[in-house]
């Protein structure tokens, strides 16, 4: 009896082997992309009318970009940003198009775009989300470059990558709860928040490895700390700290006291909070908050294989003028010079995406330890 | 009852069903291979099959291989971390804790509402599963509002009678309590379905020899519902130790850490290391393939032990309480206030409040609507709830009717293989979200016809990631059906298929109803496949809940909560109705 049930297993198994063989090993990581993408002809009409739109500027450009969008009539995004039924909204109210969210997580839309460029399958017009992502999807040859004077306005570090165009900065900030922290004993530094005093009263957050990173480049490349130096300012953070799970769960338990203060909050979710009344913020009212203040760009790519290229361009387009306002509605920090930016005058330091991309597992490594050793500490 | 596996005396052989050795009038059957019940058994056993093999093989070839060939690399990744050792410590404490409590409360809960003559039972009934519905990170963060030191009300409340902060949530038993609440409703429903096709008069007739009500519960009326607390208790240590949420939530405060904890940190990096995450995964498929084995072999000891629905005519009546109805009324009122009302409560203080602060009169104060206008004002909420019916319904049904056959097949037949059709269909319990996402993704994005980019896609997912359960659910009821009222079915000239639909399934109905709402309700909070798998157009609640999450407010997040209890308590409670009009009736 038990050969008998065995043998099926065993032939069951192989035929799911063979045929996932057949496919190419599905969980390996990308490597040359879609080969049949650069001759389809959806990426061959989709550059054709990128390179047209690219070479046209002012008014002409314009108009000839609104005929040909709103002839095409629909707009593929997808997106991990969650602001993005208002971005869309004041979007359609302009223009006659119909547009089309996917939204996921930053991994989870990556994932979606690579698998579907491997198979031929192309969904996407623009592609939105976090540098790192934007990044890989660059990389792997899957966006177009996007031209235009809006873009030379952007802010020099949301223009360096070829492939996509900042359209708004998350800012990492340490948030407090106002009524826990009294005006005049804000934390001023890191260094500060490591010490014994904020024993148990700080929150860190289990993935904020970008924020760590940023960090340690700036405290060992700019201000000439040794690797040891800061490695046990973080672990002695980690000691004080409360560790929690998510930007927005942090946030409610910040205002809701569970913890002083929060170091790596978004700013745009301290502010939110604050503006509805929550006794969170992340600037005191005399002196100056906790800096650096670790900035990551988030940014649009046409994509290459585009089936409405045409709307594809508006869409960047609107994103770096009328959905500028959408985003600092919504206390996001947008990307043009000269916005009203609540960092200017800041310390800001970028987070070193090329770094974190050559090798995540070494700093997610780094950062797992240092909070799991910090919590071990008595 | 009867052999005891414990004993080494006993060998598997001798545990074979008896109907092994006489396989003359089945095996004789089964030479006609065209009649309706081999296309019926093979098309089950080859959906089943499918289902489970799609996300598995994607699983094993990318944990053991890559472009180069077999490498075990990512077993050294997954596992070598220094610290595996405390890690899987804390797991097994954890799921051992959380199996035990919620395998406590549920069988409890579950005799008092079937056999029991309690007031209110379609509430009672309702209120158990409430936990269920509520999303786990939800669920969670209103057990930080109750019982965290810092800021709980309970601790608030009880102060002063037992000093500073009674209860620390951020502990392991912390953990151990709010997964043990939040599973017990599977456990509920797996031995509700179990006790209400139980023959009383088994209990009567130890009761009149003579027993306690103590010893007829340890001696008759537990050993009767093994196969179902053997599944509970499979079905829970598997998914506490796959859970992250409450771990995430409650244990990283004080440094808790979990092997589940590894799958993130594998998971979040990229490209993501979805070898390792499936190496991890691989010891859970141990975990399950034994489990599986001992439940088919103590169920299949003697198959007549739990057969408790024979040809003998039963009505299941409700045991009176007597004396102890007062004590078990305030028991109950008692648990539903902890478990239910409690975080209820917290859930709709916070879903009318701008922002969560401690309960005062300025608080009440600022009491507004706005959450629950925002949850309506989003741009697709009413077309996810339409899809999320459609998907939660449909998936119900379909793996339900798949899993009654499949349970005829493991339980009943003599088929050959027919052990692996059960093994098989509790594969996708250890498939991590993710991995189950993508692999369906890549066959669909080759499949020659349109199913990627529709809502068809979503319900395959579903019923890959739901079919362990409704396994569970159907062969459960299915050990307590006697063989003998088949038998006498096929005696009087029915065909396999009309004995299968007027005797098999109506007698199964408690477990197929059970299984039916278990469905329902997880369904609408399915994210981890769905996220990777839905399309514009297809949205599901889960989506527009995970948003919440992602950059939003807990408040609004609160709401929806809110009102996803009360709309699947309605659709629990009309289930619950239409399910106890079908089958046994009680008097």
């Amino acid at each position: 009896m038990r050969n008998r049930t065995l043998v099926p297993l065993v032939s069951l198994t192989a035929v799911a082997l063979v045929t996932s063989a057949c496919g190419g090993p599905p969980t390996a990581a990308p490597e040359a992309g879609g080969n049949d993408r650069e001759s389809s002809a959806e990426a061959t009409a989709a550059v054709e009318t990128y390179d047209r739109i690219n070479g046209l500027s002012g008014q002409e450009r314009t108009d000839e970009l609104v005929a040909c969008a709103e002839e095409e009539g629909e707009l593929n995004v997808y997106t991990s940003n969650t602001d993005m039924d208002d971005l869309v909204d004041a979007f359609q109210d302009l223009y006659d198009i119909d547009v089309s969210v996917y939204r996921a997580g930053s991994e989870s839309v990556l994932q979606r775009i690579l698998q579907e460029d491997k198979a031929g399958y192309y969904g996407a017009d623009v592609f939105e989300t976090n540098a790192l992502e934007l990044g890989v999807a660059e990389q792997e040859g899957l966006l177009y470059p996007y031209k235009s004077e809006l873009r030379d306005s952007v802010q020099e570090e949301g223009r360096e990558a070829e492939g996509w165009t900042a359209t708004r900065f998350n800012a990492f900030v340490v948030g407090w709860n106002t009524d826990l922290v009294p005006p005049g004993q804000e934390p001023t530094s890191f260094e500060e928040l490591a010490e014994p005093q904020w024993k148990g009263r700080v929150s860190m957050e289990l993935g904020d490895v970008d924020w760590f990173a940023a960090l340690h480049d700036y405290y060992v490349d700019e201000q000439g700390w040794t690797e040891d130096e800061y490695i046990d300012m973080m672990t002695r953070l980690a000691s004080n700290s409360q560790v929690a799970k998510g930007h927005t769960t942090q946030g409610e338990l910040l205002s809701a006291g569970q913890f002083d203060v929060a170091v790596s909050s978004y700013s745009h979710t301290i502010d939110k909070a604050a503006a509805g009344g929550a006794p969170v913020a992340w600037r005191p009212a005399n002196g100056e908050p906790v800096q650096p203040i670790v900035v990551r760009p988030n940014g649009i790519g046409l994509v290459k294989t585009a089936t409405n290229p045409c709307a594809a361009t508006l869409f960047v387009d609107f994103e770096l003028t009328g959905g500028q306002e959408v985003f600092a509605e919504k206390f996001r920090i947008g990307s043009i010079e000269g916005t009203e930016n609540p960092l200017t005058e800041l310390d800001r330091f970028p987070v070193p995406e090329e770094k974190l991309l050559e090798d995540p597992d070494t700093w997610n490594k780094a950062y797992e330890d240092v909070v799991a050793n910090g919590q071990a500490l008595e | 009852m009867t052999a005891n596996l414990a004993d080494p005396a006993v060998t598997p052989e001798e545990l074979r069903r008896p109907d092994d050795d006489t396989p003359e009038p089945r095996a004789a059957r089964w030479r006609w291979p065209l009649t309706p019940k081999m296309f019926i058994v093979a098309g089950v056993a080859a959906a089943i099959g499918y289902l489970a093999l799609v996300p598995l093989g994607y699983l094993i070839w990318g944990t053991f291989f890559d472009a180069q060939g077999l490498d075990l690399g990512s077993f050294q990744r997954a596992y070598g971390d220094g610290r595996m050792g405390e890690l899987w410590g804390n797991s097994l404490a954890f799921a051992g804790g959380a199996a035990l409590l919620s395998i406590t409360v549920g069988t409890t809960l579950a005799y008092l509402n079937v056999r029991t003559a309690v007031p209110f039972k379609a509430l009672f009934f309702a209120a158990s599963i409430v936990p269920l519905i509520v999303p786990g990170i939800l669920y969670t963060v209103s057990w930080i509002f109750l019982a965290s030191p810092q800021i709980g009300l309970l601790n608030a409340f009880l102060e002063p009678i037992f000093g500073a902060a009674p209860f620390n949530i951020f502990t392991i038993w912390g953990m151990i309590w709010v997964e043990g609440l939040h599973s017990s409703p599977i456990v509920f429903l797996l031995m509700v379905a179990a006790f209400r096709s139980m023959d009383p008069s088994l209990e009567e007739s130890a009761l009149m020899s003579g027993a306690s009500r103590m010893q007829t519960l340890r001696k008759v009326t537990l050993p009767l519902v093994r196969p179902a607390l053997l599944s509970s208790i499979l079905v829970i240590l598997i998914t506490s130790l796959e859970s992250f949420e409450v771990p995430a939530l409650l244990g990283l405060q004080n440094g808790i850490y979990v092997f589940t904890s590894r799958i993130y940190f594998v998971l979040r990096s990229y490209p993501q290391d979805l070898g390792a995450a499936g190496a991890l995964a691989v010891s859970l498929l141990a975990v399950a393939v034994i489990g599986v084995a001992v439940t088919r072999l103590l169920a299949g000891k003697g198959s007549k032990t739990y057969q408790t629905v024979t040809g003998k005519g039963f009505r299941p009546r409700p045991l009176d309480l007597g004396k102890w109805k007062p004590v078990v009324g305030v028991g109950i009122l008692f648990y539903f206030f902890v478990t239910v009302v409690g975080p209820l409560l917290v859930l709709l203080y916070a879903a009318l409040l701008p922002f969560y602060q401690a309960p005062s009169w300025e608080a009440f104060a600022s009491f507004t609507f706005d959450n629950f206008a925002q949850v309506f004002e989003m741009n697709s909420a009413a077309r996810a709830l339409k899809n999320s019916l459609i998907l939660g319904l449909s998936s119900a049904a379909i793996v339900m009717s798949l899993m009654a056959v499949a349970a005829w097949i493991s339980v009943r037949s003599t088929i050959p293989g027919r052990g692996i059709v059960e093994q098989l269909s509790f594969v996708p319990l250890v498939i991590p979200g993710i991995v189950l996402g993508l692999s369906i993704s890549f066959v669909y994005l080759r499949f020659p016809l349109p199913i990627y980019g529709t809502i068809l896609i979503l319900l395959i997912a579903y019923c890959t990631k739901y079919m362990p359960y409704g396994m569970r659910y159907a062969s459960t009821s299915m050990t307590q059906i006697s063989a003998e009222l088949e038998e006498s079915a096929m005696v009087s000239g029915a065909s396999w298929w009309t004995t299968f639909r007027r005797v098999l399934l109506p007698l199964l109905s408690p477990g197929i109803t059970a299984g039916f709402i278990y469905i329902l309700v997880v369904s609408f909070r399915e994210l981890s496949s769905s996220i990777l798998l839905y399309s514009p157009g297809n949205e599901v609640l889960s989506i527009l809940i995970w948003e919440q999450f992602e950059n939003g407010s807990f408040n609004v997040l609160a709401a929806i909560g809110v009102l996803m209890v009360l709309a699947l308590m309605f659709m629990v409670t009309v289930a619950y109705k239409l399910g106890a009009k079908v089958g046994l009736r009680e008097d």
